[in-house]
């Protein structure tokens, strides 16, 4: 049976640092654009940290959003693709193939949650930050649409061992980058099609929402709202 | 029609009735009588166009012609290559409809533009055609498709007779 | 019907010389002066820059255009729905105009069909120009591959070549079939090289009368088929934007908001282009206070019909107030104040009360300003649409302005460079007064006299039921 893949994002545990978004950049070969190009509205994270501002000053507080991709089930990403770039593989995923791209940035339009970054130009790596480079992913040319893939090359990988020794996927097996490197655990990832993992158990909290919901996009990210009060 | 064309310059559409109507006495069949005129004389004003005009119905073979094809655009290449795109039916019925419309216009055009170069004779670049420029001065050239000989002689009389200029007899084709 | 009226004189025709009327409207077929080819040379030149711009951004990348995320579509997407657009005026004036018997059409028809199939090549090019990997596009084309590969014809990207190909080629076919006749009598009164060229292009046509009737029948099909590819493409240029997930652009009045706006920007470039022709090759016998009054009245129609489309969009998103739409609207009050009013006020505030007095509809210098304010007025409607929903979109956090830089410039000067260039390369090659037509119509008028007065009459020979017809 396929895997159902979805992630959890607790807001009671995010604290904004961001170094899931680090983490991302570092596994995936995205670009780091510089201030300037992030100043204009070109930053290449797949995964941003969002942040809004509850209140006035001096009662101002910041409320975290960390936005990956959120590999919707009615993706209005794929419909809209002239060439068949992004569609939706066997593991329920989003797939965005960076070599069928053409660049008309439909895409991008018709994503409500802005996840998907465009390379404005071609990147490069200079010495010795070249030898950073996953080999598992390709380092995609200017002109292409790229986005968050729940690490699909980790996915694959898990896949391939789990084929090999002639077993399933155990839970906890696949880690996204972010989810590995989310300091207070906020991040967590799993198969809904396993009863018995730890993200099916952590799902059936009632703080359980999607962003966006009644846009019917079925999304897979699923938050759990943060909830007020001291010591909570 | 090919042969044997008697042609003559009128001035005036009374004068080249006149004279088609004395063509028509001689007699002549009224398919073998036509006008060539530098803007389109209302039908039955000088001559009588006889025949009928069958390209609007290639206009309607191509629009459906055109339809398969949109078809085929459309469900075909849903059909080939089928990936799910935003949890939506492998076959999309409203695209499909739109592909079809626009491709189906496309084929009535293309059948229209061909049947109709046909039957409007047109592109016969190497068959020796009967003009003569001097319609552009608001004349019209009156034409009628004779057997040589006595026929011939009868129908540049009546032009001659009708205020006819320049009446001759030419080979070619109408 | 015979041609002289019992009542008061021949038809126009006859007591017009017309070896001289052919030479009065064939003025701009005359050998190039040297003016023509400093116009011709400095639209290359620009044209020439507005490609090389493209080049550049095709080799660096699209990051030197202002777009930036969320704002992925901007000038270039909104220069492609105008030029578009613009392609409407010729569809309206020798189409819909011919069904409905409008005979003042006959001596803007040519230029305003002219109009239409370059506007298409044109805007048929921005698509191209701005996807990231140009040089790619041919994915977007159904050919079979080694790897099975197709398009998607889900997407409104793919129903926009189809339609837009399909409405090209129609406005060629319709261009070139209108010109036949034309091309005939410039045929029979070239000398040299223009005679071959001509002798060619017009086909062997003769008017012979079998001729004519066929031509006039396939000329109405041509209109009756042309009429709903125009609408349908530019409902589906509509589409583009309906069919997002984006807020502001989700509204189903779109398709025919958007046929309504090109229509009306159509008009407004007619007047613009047939005012330039009148002055430059001195048709002002022929392109008549009544052809530029009657376009007034049409523009004046499109200026209302435009207005009402736009209250009742922006009626139903006041109204209901909802949050991600109402952000978009709420920038028109800020950022997109400018940009906002500019096109409130040159799409209708000024031209519609402007456009109802006859003596503005009259006055040709007048008439031009309004068509000037128009055409900037639908850019500025076309750039608002694309760029103010996407800058306010759903998630606040990655909101963001656009602007466009030089390169977005020089793209947008070259395209309308290329589109004059065509036009005028047109214009000095191709007989751009429907000279048949306009010769018809003069045969069909004759002077009345209805008791004390003398009126002018116009016969309908295909009003009187002709028989013979297949």
């Amino acid at each position: 049976m396929n895997p159902k893949w979805a992630m959890a994002i607790d807001l009671d545990r995010c604290t904004g640092c961001g170094a899931c978004g680090v983490a991302c950049s570092a596994e995936n070969n995205v670009a780091v654009v510089g201030e300037a190009e992030v100043g204009k509205g070109r930053s290449m994270q797949w995964l941003r940290v969002a942040r809004y501002w509850d209140g006035e000053y001096p009662e101002a507080t910041a409320v975290y959003l960390p936005v990956p991709c959120m590999q919707c089930e009615r993706a209005p990403c794929e419909t809209v693709c002239p060439v068949y770039a992004t569609y939706h593989n066997e593991d329920s995923l989003n797939a965005m193939v960076y070599n069928r791209c053409v660049g008309t940035r439909y895409c991008a339009n018709n994503c409500p949650y802005s996840v998907r970054v465009f390379n404005w130009f071609d990147h490069k790596w200079e010495k010795p930050l070249d030898e950073q480079l996953s080999p598992d992913l390709t380092v995609r040319s200017r002109g292409v649409m790229e986005k968050c893939t729940f690490c699909i090359q980790r996915i694959r990988r898990a896949k391939e061992t789990a084929a090999e020794e002639g077993r399933g996927i155990r839970d906890g097996e696949v880690i996204p980058a972010c989810v590995q490197t989310c300091p207070p655990g906020a991040l967590l990832f799993g198969d809904l099609a396993d009863p018995h993992s730890e993200i099916t158990r952590k799902l059936r909290d009632p703080r359980r929402f999607r962003l966006m919901e009644h846009l019917g996009t079925e999304p897979r990210v699923v938050y759990l709202k943060r909830q007020k009060g001291a010591g909570r | 029609m090919s042969g044997v064309v008697v042609v003559g310059l009128f001035e005036g559409i009374e004068k080249a009735e006149g004279a088609g109507n004395a063509l028509r006495a001689l007699p002549l069949a009224e398919d073998r009588i036509t006008t060539l005129s530098s803007m389109p004389l209302p039908d039955g004003s000088v001559s009588r166009d006889t025949r009928r005009i069958l390209f609007p119905r290639v206009t309607l073979i191509g629009w459906f012609v055109g339809a398969l094809g949109g078809v085929a655009l459309s469900l075909g290449t849903y059909l080939l290559y089928p990936l799910i795109t935003g949890g939506k039916a492998i076959v999309s019925v409203p695209p499909t409809l739109i592909v079809t419309y626009e491709v189906a216009m496309l084929g009535a055009l293309a059948g229209t533009v061909v049947a109709g170069f046909r039957e409007m004779g047109l592109m016969r670049f190497r068959t020796k055609l009967i003009h003569d420029p001097r319609i552009h001065e608001g004349k019209i050239l009156l034409c009628a498709s004779v057997e040589p000989g006595n026929q011939a002689e009868r129908a540049i009389a009546a032009m001659k007779a009708g205020g006819g200029i320049d009446v001759r007899s030419e080979e070619g084709e109408l | 019907m015979n041609g002289v009226s019992s009542q008061g004189g021949g038809d126009h025709l006859a007591r017009t010389d017309q070896g001289g009327l052919y030479r009065e409207l064939s003025r701009s077929n005359l050998p190039a002066t040297k003016r023509w080819y400093a116009v011709v040379g400095l639209l290359s030149l620009v044209t020439l820059w507005g490609v090389g711009c493209f080049v550049y951004m095709m080799k660096v990348g699209m990051g030197v255009t202002g777009l930036n995320r969320p704002v992925m579509w901007g000038a270039l997407i909104a220069s492609f729905v105008f030029w578009i657009g613009l392609s409407h005026s010729g569809t309206l004036i020798s189409a819909i105009l011919r069904i409905t018997n409008a005979t003042w059409r006959a001596p803007i028809l040519r230029g305003a069909e002219a109009m239409t199939a370059f506007a298409l090549m044109v805007g048929g090019l921005f698509p191209l120009v701005h996807i990231g990997r140009n040089w790619r596009f041919y994915y977007m084309l159904p050919y079979p591959n080694s790897r099975q590969l197709w398009p998607n014809l889900r997407s409104p990207l793919m129903w926009d070549a189809v339609a837009i190909n399909t409405y090209l080629l129609g406005s060629l076919t319709f261009l070139y079939f209108g010109m036949i006749p034309d091309l005939a009598i410039a045929r029979d009164h070239a000398t040299g090289w223009r005679r071959k060229f001509y002798t060619v292009l017009a086909l062997g046509f003769r008017g012979s009368h079998n001729e004519w009737r066929r031509y006039h029948v396939a000329s109405t099909i041509f209109a009756i088929l042309i009429i709903p590819v125009a609408v349908s493409v530019h409902s589906i240029v509509g589409w583009d934007f309906a069919m997002a997930k984006v807020p502001g652009w989700h509204s189903t009045i779109f398709a025919p908001y958007f046929v309504t706006g090109a229509i009306f920007s159509g008009l407004a470039g007619v007047v613009l282009v047939m005012a330039v022709l009148r002055k430059v090759y001195r048709l002002e016998r022929v392109l008549t206070t009544v052809q530029f009054e009657n376009l007034g009245k049409l523009l004046c129609t499109m200026s209302l019909l435009w207005g009402y489309f736009y209250f009742a969009e922006f009626l139903t998103v006041w109204y209901n107030r909802n949050p991600e739409e109402w952000e978009v609207y709420r920038s028109y009050g800020g950022d997109y104040l400018p940009l906002w009013l500019s096109m409130v006020v040159c799409n209708f505030v000024i031209p519609f009360p402007l456009l109802c007095m006859r003596r503005v509809r009259r006055s040709i210098p007048a008439l031009c300003f309004v068509s000037l304010l128009v055409v900037v007025g639908m850019y500025a409607e076309r750039f608002l649409i694309v760029v103010t929903s996407l800058a306010r979109r759903n998630d606040p956090f990655i909101w963001h302005n656009y602007f466009p830089t030089w390169v977005e410039f020089s793209i947008l000067a070259g395209a309308l460079a290329m589109f004059l260039l065509l036009y005028t390369v047109f214009a000095k090659l191709f007989p751009i007064m429907a000279v048949s037509d306009i010769q018809e119509r003069l045969f069909q008028a004759t002077d009345r006299v209805v008791g004390g007065t003398t009126v002018e009459s116009i016969a309908r020979p295909e009003a009187s039921g002709e028989g013979g017809h297949g």
